[in-house]
């Protein structure tokens, strides 16, 4: 046992590197027995995503009817089936959906649909319908609450990755979110260069009730550690072939991939894209967005891939609300409810999922949800975080069938 | 280890420290109580409680007051409100935190300022939610007045003022339609803990507290909210209300005992405290009407803080360590950048105002996750590099060396920073460091010196 004269008076932090369990590949905590567990990434676009203009019911004669200056060509569509398209910027979607790894769920919504973008997301967040619950925790940050035995104190169950805070779906009673804004909060100074273990480590027992001092020189030489070695990582991987688009969602779900790559204990990673809020002259910016999506998720599962991890990472892609089926006098569009959901994944069960919206068939002016969001989570808390969903539903909600087994 | 035993005597757990042999009177000790129970000490303060004994070191800690310190004292509270009101007007959270981490960086009440951030995270509640920024300062205000108060006076403006109320959904909890988020922390996490009250109890304190909620941005309550039926509650019947809770609840032995617990866990850390010093420190604070100043006095004086098994037994949270080693390193003078430090203790863990959850932050082995200890590296490597200043500028470490030792040859001056931080030096670390920065090639060698320094896992820990 180190006592605390030894801690004071060790002549080399160096000869304490057989104490380090698992120098190499765990950013986030040396404790976690779990490198299999299933990942779960979350991509929030942000606004409201125009449905209709990205899954397009180019068969629906109300498309046209309803959509003139908006309205895609659809001959240029990549379409799904007779029926449905995407936008001919969703190249790169149409590409994870022809592999068998881009599921589109369609008209997901839930009853009584709020138009503020804040209420909305809200209730997308919390799975709350009730204006009095939103205020709680969110679906995720209760659903890490229920695997909260697998993490250690003070180790982050879900990464935010952005320049925010993180959001409310990651709330939780007692589970904890960590923020990551950018690539350089992984690089490490000359100080901690220097004082990284430069030996193997060839001991990982861990005793909860080590003493103070041998705990804290483990933590931190193993953190360093870490570090050097994600800094390493990231060199490499930079000047690997793997090429993200110059975006930053893309940024964003780089991190993610690296950051799952390093061992991360996070379950969860949760980031978002801007700029869906399209009201006026809609058709360049959101065209644009969808592109930028497509083409940062497809790098994102490419990357996995190539690094074995495909069958790990689900990730799901939502927006607050829809927009209205009848395009407005900006050449843009109102806000909406209804709308589709995106799991992209090796894992996801693929195709299209849910009845094409009947255009014809409105409520309020908006398409009528076809599935309420809950069937949704239900589908990812059982059959990919493996979490019971009806204590953090609070209801048993018909699962879709959106993981292959 | 050479075990010294903290040798409360048999009688009192809690007896006070006095110098011997074993448990000497020296630097070590001072930079301990100063790195516990305020934000670590200068080296001038080191020599004045060095040579002033225990008795009034720890006296110019429970009473900053009474120390000559009347006009910068006012001098101070001025500037800091006029810092505060202009957060306020702002409406920037970043500048909410900047005004407390002026106020840790400068208030003649250091212990104060710990015990306000204690009550922090036992009652945390983050601005995420609450999203008001005069909310925010109040409640914080609220932890400043009662810091060492009679814990019933504190439990009462907390749970009344609207920050707290808004937090857990007060005005969600009505009669017939209870929301029990306010009563269930209440019991578990701010009073009695968990395995003292029951589920019936979680359910009867939520109707009680029915009618409580916030109006204007005051607190409320309202008659036509309150369920006025029977409740059962902590062994009590009858039509209960709030402040018939709160009563029932500060009467509860369990609440000094939770108090006691977060006394001992905030100024022991890992020492060996044991259930005897524990039930001790309660039934001390039951008969004192939970007066919290003197269960800090006591853990303060006590020979139990001084044992030898208690020095560098704590992992220090990340606001504490930041403000700490600017104090210590005499680097407050220019001000650094109060907006950036608050930025650094947050990539640390610890965000002020913005608490994990209503559990607060878990502190002790918690705060050294990966991030938080790569992050506290790289503090250190702004703070020698004059990042932690806005414009940038360069601490001269060599001035500082020269002002309190005669030479400031490097492994001197390594020296030197090693007893300041730590209480103590040791050749084989100096060799060590200085070994590592001979070889770097550019840059100041003592600052990077000191950059290691504070990046060791000897330095996390006071």
């Amino acid at each position: 046992m180190l006592s605390r004269r030894d801690f004071l008076h060790r002549t080399s932090l160096i000869s304490l590197a057989p104490l380090v369990p698992s120098l190499l590949g765990r950013i986030a905590n040396a404790a976690s027995p779990d490198a299999d567990a299933k990942v779960l990434v979350v991509v929030q676009l942000e606004g409201g995503n125009d449905g209709i203009n990205t899954v397009v019911p180019f068969a629906d004669d109300a498309y046209a009817r309803n959509r003139s200056a908006l309205r895609l060509d659809s001959e240029k569509l990549h379409r799904l089936n007779d029926q449905v398209g995407l936008h001919p910027q969703m190249k790169a979607a149409k590409e994870l959906f022809d592999d068998g790894r881009f599921t589109i769920v369609q008209g997901v919504g839930y009853p009584n649909p709020n138009r503020s973008h804040f209420e909305s997301m809200r209730i997308w967040q919390t799975a709350r319908l009730d204006a009095e619950d939103r205020g709680g925790y969110g679906w995720i940050g209760r659903a890490l609450d229920a695997d909260r035995a697998r993490l250690a104190p003070g180790q982050a169950g879900a990464i935010y990755v952005g320049s925010e805070q993180p959001p409310v779906a990651l709330w939780g009673r007692r589970s904890e979110a960590a923020a990551v804004s950018n690539i350089s909060d992984v690089s490490i100074p000359y100080s901690v260069q220097k004082l990284i273990p430069t030996s193997s480590p060839t001991v990982a027992s861990e005793a909860p009730a080590e003493n103070l001092q041998l705990f804290t020189t483990r933590q931190v030489l193993s953190a360093y550690a870490a570090a050097g070695q994600l800094q390493r990582d990231l060199r490499s991987s930079r000047a690997s072939t793997l090429k993200y688009p110059d975006t930053q969602l893309a940024e964003h779900l780089k991190i993610v991939s690296q950051l799952i790559q390093s061992g991360s204990s996070a379950r969860v990673f949760y980031t978002s894209q801007g700029g869906y809020d399209t009201h006026a002259a809609q058709l360049q910016t959101h065209g644009g967005l969808l592109r930028d999506f497509s083409e940062a998720v497809k790098s994102f599962l490419d990357d996995l891939k190539a690094n074995g991890l495909e069958d790990r990472v689900m990730l799901l892609a939502f927006s607050e609300f829809g927009r209205r089926v009848k395009e407005n006098d900006s050449q843009g569009t109102d806000h909406g409810a209804a709308g589709p959901v995106f799991l992209a994944g090796h894992k996801t069960a693929s195709g299209l999922v849910g009845s094409t919206p009947n255009l014809s068939d409105l409520e309020d002016g908006d398409i009528k949800m076809s599935i309420d969001l809950r069937r949704v989570y239900a589908a990812i808390l059982e059959d990919w975080l493996h979490v019971d969903s009806v204590s953090i539903l609070g209801d048993r909600f018909e699962k879709c069938s959106l993981v292959r087994a | 280890m050479s075990n010294k035993s903290p040798v409360p005597t048999a009688d009192d757990p809690w007896a006070p420290y006095t110098p011997d042999r074993d448990n000497p009177w020296n630097r070590e000790r001072v930079v301990h109580l100063h790195r516990r129970a305020a934000f670590a000490a200068t080296w001038e303060e080191q020599e004045r409680d060095l040579k002033g004994g225990p008795q009034q070191a720890v006296d110019r800690l429970i009473n900053p007051k009474s120390s000559a310190l009347k006009e910068p004292e006012r001098e101070f509270e001025t500037l800091a409100r006029t810092i505060g009101d202009a957060a306020m007007v702002s409406g920037s959270p970043a500048r909410l935190k900047a005004w407390w981490i002026y106020r840790m960086l400068y208030s003649p009440d250091p212990l104060g300022e710990r015990l306000t951030l204690m009550w922090h995270n036992h009652f945390a509640t983050s601005n995420r939610k609450v999203d008001d920024l005069v909310l925010m300062r109040e409640q914080n205000d609220i932890f400043r007045k009662f810091a060492r108060a009679p814990f019933g006076e504190l439990l009462q403006a907390v749970l009344k003022h609207p920050a707290m109320l808004v937090w857990l959904d007060a005005d969600a909890n009505r009669k017939r339609k209870p929301n029990e988020n306010l009563a269930r922390e209440t019991l578990e996490l701010f009073t009695l803990g968990v395995g003292n009250y029951t589920e019936n109890d979680v359910q009867s304190a939520a109707r009680a507290f029915t009618g409580w909620g916030v109006a204007d941005g005051k607190f409320t309550s309202r008659e036509t909210r309150h369920d006025t039926s029977e409740k059962t509650l902590l062994g009590k019947t009858g039509n209960l209300n709030g402040d018939d809770l709160v009563a029932a609840i500060l009467e509860h032995p369990a609440t000094a005992k939770r108090l006691a617990w977060r006394i001992c866990r905030t100024f022991l850390g890992e020492s060996p405290v044991g259930d005897r010093n524990q039930t001790a420190l309660a039934n001390g604070l039951r008969a004192k009407n939970l007066d919290v100043g003197w269960a800090v006095e006591t853990v303060l004086r006590s020979q139990l803080f001084f044992s030898q098994q208690s020095l560098r037994n704590r992992i220090d949270g990340p606001v504490e360590w930041a403000i700490g080693m600017l104090h210590s390193m005499e680097q407050t003078n220019p001000p650094p950048s109060t907006l950036l430090l608050a930025e650094w203790t947050t990539k640390m863990g610890q965000d002020l105002f913005y608490p994990p959850n209503v559990g607060g932050w878990p502190e002790g082995r918690a705060w050294l996750s990966s991030q938080s200890v790569v992050a506290r590296a790289k503090f250190g490597a702004a703070l020698v590099e004059g990042r932690l200043w806005y414009p940038p500028l360069t601490p001269d470490l060599h001035k500082l060396v020269r002002r309190h030792r005669n030479s400031d040859a490097l492994h001197d001056s390594v020296s030197w920073f090693m007893e300041l931080l730590w209480g103590e030096s040791n050749r084989d670390t100096v060799d060590e460091i200085v070994d590592a920065v001979v070889s770097k090639p550019d840059g100041d060698k003592l600052g990077t010196a000191v950059a290691i320094l504070l990046a060791r896992p000897e330095s996390q820990l006071s």
